[in-house]
């Protein structure tokens, strides 16, 4: 499947070396700003097409691997738009329509101040009041927080004795009565992306904002999470990609011949071999639409870390070379792959559980 | 002994909780004000003679006093670090030595070309021209660089400072150089001079290690997740534990008979991997700069980027094969 993909390949990466320069991709990081003239250029220009999800992590992959806060800045556009695609109503596929074309940007609002992996803690309500739902709450580390005209929330519509009952999904519009917004500053990584805190003040909601059945917004969450997860595993991909990219060259350029730094490379080219054979194999399931949650657990985790182990192997074997070039950025961005979209030990957790189901 | 360790250990914190704000120093810097205040206590110059206007504490003091500072500004302890440990033996011994009496009282801001392996630039005829790049403490009006020998350039400088990942408080670019140079030695000694500075190295790392840990360790603590505190989920609070061990192990090896180059190993082995499971623990809050985890993290790879690669580890290997053979 992805092997025929090769043009399609070549054409994004062609497109990051072209747009992802050195000081573009340091003057976002600097500035902390959401580069919107990259979202357009890459919409004109084809670049992500999210009616086919081979191509979005072929995408994710090459546009990471050369900076991941441009990459990931201009794939997230459209974060969340799977719930709309799967369980929303024709008005809210209308909108979904209008993200694609790159006329709103969307987001999903699922963590909160008081509990990050623990979804189903969470305190932001929905209450019914007639006809209409009563929203209130606060969400947290939201991508898109700040610029997204549309989001996807999880919200609780009842009380009910299991945890997991009783929650919703809405899609907000970001100009309701009581909604606002605050961009979070100073992440380590991945500055290009916008992140930000939510505020949600007795905004009203209609029965058309509500995507789905009441009450199932946790499993149409945790779907979501199946196809994210992958979305992030090739994230880490691309930025293993990066960092072993600037391995090579620094080893070529300078003759390095011995052979701890040959068994440095060959680890970090191993477990990215290893990467993208467990995330292609976990989303090969996921595009026949029977995903394997372990699978994809397994992936996330596992190619999150091996971008880590990459950006600090890049790091250490560029030396001080290191300090002052693109690749402290890379190593930067990588931290967050580990945390976000469940952090590796809630993939492990999961992990475990399938693994004893299938006994 | 131990209780006059004990008292310096805690003097030296207070004045960190009181007057170190890391996060304004990552990003104004470390101010006049301030370098007089570390100066004063005797903190500055600690490890540098009476003579010279120093403390002319022992090497343990100095380390407690690096240790303890790290804990709240890794930038803080990296200057007191590069003035005692790579800046005094350099000049120490030749006529520039005139300069630490200014160093050590804060007068001057020093900084050492350490990043830089061998500079490009050659002094010709006492003098030095051309562009130093990738310079830690561009602000500074006294400059060691080691080309064939070691030299002294004095200042002023032009510079341009740009971002730099770690240790943010220490001004970062390039040095714009037409200057005087004062040859201090004929042989470039940085290899010796950071072999030698092995334990006050590992002081620092060490203190960012016990700060990055607590802080994971309080706030495991106190965070809550599928109705536990996180500290309830073993693989969590067991890796943090083993950490605690790592920490305490490398402060009985720095301040007791192990041999340096051991316990600065064990440090730079140690160091980026602590760091970074201490933003693991924090989720979320912990890739941003207000928790404060992050910089630990950031001063930990460029720590290691700088003074641990291939060299140090030949060094270890020759010492290590170097030992005498008892059993053959």
């Amino acid at each position: 499947m992805f092997e025929e993909l090769d043009d399609y390949r070549n054409k994004i990466r062609e497109f990051a070396l072209k747009e992802f320069t050195e000081e573009v991709a340091a003057e976002y990081d600097r500035k902390e700003s959401y580069p919107d003239y990259l979202r357009k250029k890459s919409l004109s220009l084809g670049i992500v097409d999210m009616q086919n999800p081979a191509k979005v992590l072929i995408a994710i992959e090459e546009l990471c691997r050369v900076d991941a806060g441009l990459g990931i800045a201009l794939t997230t556009p459209y974060f969340g738009s799977e719930v709309i695609m799967l369980f929303g109503n024709d008005k809210q596929k209308e909108i979904l329509n209008d993200v694609y074309r790159g006329k709103y940007i969307l987001g999903l609002g699922v963590t909160e101040p008081s509990g990050g992996s623990d979804v189903a803690a969470l305190k932001t309500t929905a209450k019914k009041q007639g006809n209409k739902y009563i929203l209130n709450g606060s969400k947290m580390f939201i991508t898109n927080g700040a610029i997204a005209d549309y989001l996807v929330i999880l919200a609780r519509t009842s009380e009910d004795s299991n945890p997991h009952h009783g929650l919703s999904t809405f899609l907000l519009n970001t100009k309701s009565k009581g909604f606002s917004a605050t961009k979070l500053e100073d992440k380590l990584g991945v500055r290009a992306t916008n992140t930000a805190e939510l505020q949600f003040n007795n905004i009203e909601l209609s029965e058309d904002d509500l995507i789905g059945e009441e009450g199932k917004g946790f499993y149409y969450i945790m779907m979501f999470f199946n196809i994210s997860r992958i979305y992030v595993a090739a994230q880490s991909i691309g930025i293993a990609r990066g960092a072993f990219d600037k391995i090579k060259s620094y080893i070529k350029e300078n003759n390095i011949k011995d052979e701890d730094s040959m068994f440095q490379l060959s680890d970090v080219g191993t477990r990215i071999e290893a990467s993208i054979q467990m995330t292609y194999n976990a989303a090969s399931y996921l595009f026949e639409f029977k995903p394997k949650p372990e699978l994809t657990s397994m992936a996330k985790a596992y190619s999150s870390e091996t971008a880590v182990f990459a950006a600090e192997e890049a790091m250490e074997i560029l030396g001080d070379r290191s300090l002052y070039e693109d690749v402290q950025r890379i190593f930067r961005n990588a931290k967050i792959m580990e945390i976000w979209e469940g952090t590796s030990e809630i993939e492990k957790l999961v992990i475990a559980r399938y693994i004893l189901k299938g006994e | 002994m131990e209780e006059e360790n004990n008292i310096l250990r805690e003097t030296v914190a207070e004045f960190c909780e009181k007057n170190l704000d890391e996060k304004k120093i990552e990003t104004d810097g470390i101010d006049k004000k301030l370098t007089q205040l570390l100066a004063e206590q005797g903190f500055l110059g600690c490890a540098i003679p009476d003579k010279y206007s120093g403390s002319g504490l022992d090497e343990t003091s100095y380390e407690i006093i690096l240790e303890e500072i790290a804990k709240y500004s890794p930038t803080v302890a990296m200057r007191i670090f590069v003035l005692n440990s790579m800046y005094y033996p350099a000049v120490n011994g030749t006529a520039a030595e005139e300069t630490l009496k200014d160093a050590s009282t804060g007068k001057i801001n020093i900084a050492v070309d350490f990043i830089n392996k061998k500079t490009g630039n050659e002094s010709v005829s006492g003098k030095i021209k051309g562009t130093l790049k990738n310079i830690l403490g561009t602000d500074a009006d006294k400059l060691v660089v080691f080309n064939d020998g070691t030299s002294l350039v004095s200042g002023p400088f032009k510079s341009e400072s740009r971002d730099f990942m770690g240790f943010r408080g220490l001004k970062f670019g390039d040095l714009f150089l037409d200057n005087s140079v004062q040859v201090l030695d004929k042989s470039n000694r940085l290899s010796e001079i950071m072999e030698k500075a092995y334990g006050p190295a590992s002081a620092i790392a060490l203190g960012m290690i016990a700060s990055a840990l607590q802080k994971a360790i309080d706030y495991t603590n106190v965070r809550k997740a599928f109705g536990s505190q996180l500290r309830d989920f073993e693989p969590v609070s067991f890796r943090l534990a083993r950490f605690r061990s790592t920490e305490v192990i490398l402060r009985n090896s720095l301040y007791g008979k192990v041999d340096p180059y051991y316990t600065f190993n064990f440090a730079m082995e140690h160091l980026v991997e602590i760091a970074r499971y201490s933003v693991n623990t924090h989720g979320g809050y912990g890739y941003f700069k207000d928790f404060g985890v992050e910089k630990f993290y950031r001063d930990a790879i460029v720590m290691k980027s700088i003074f641990y690669g291939t060299e140090e580890l030949r060094k270890l290997t020759d010492h290590v094969y170097s030992e005498k053979i008892n059993f053959i």
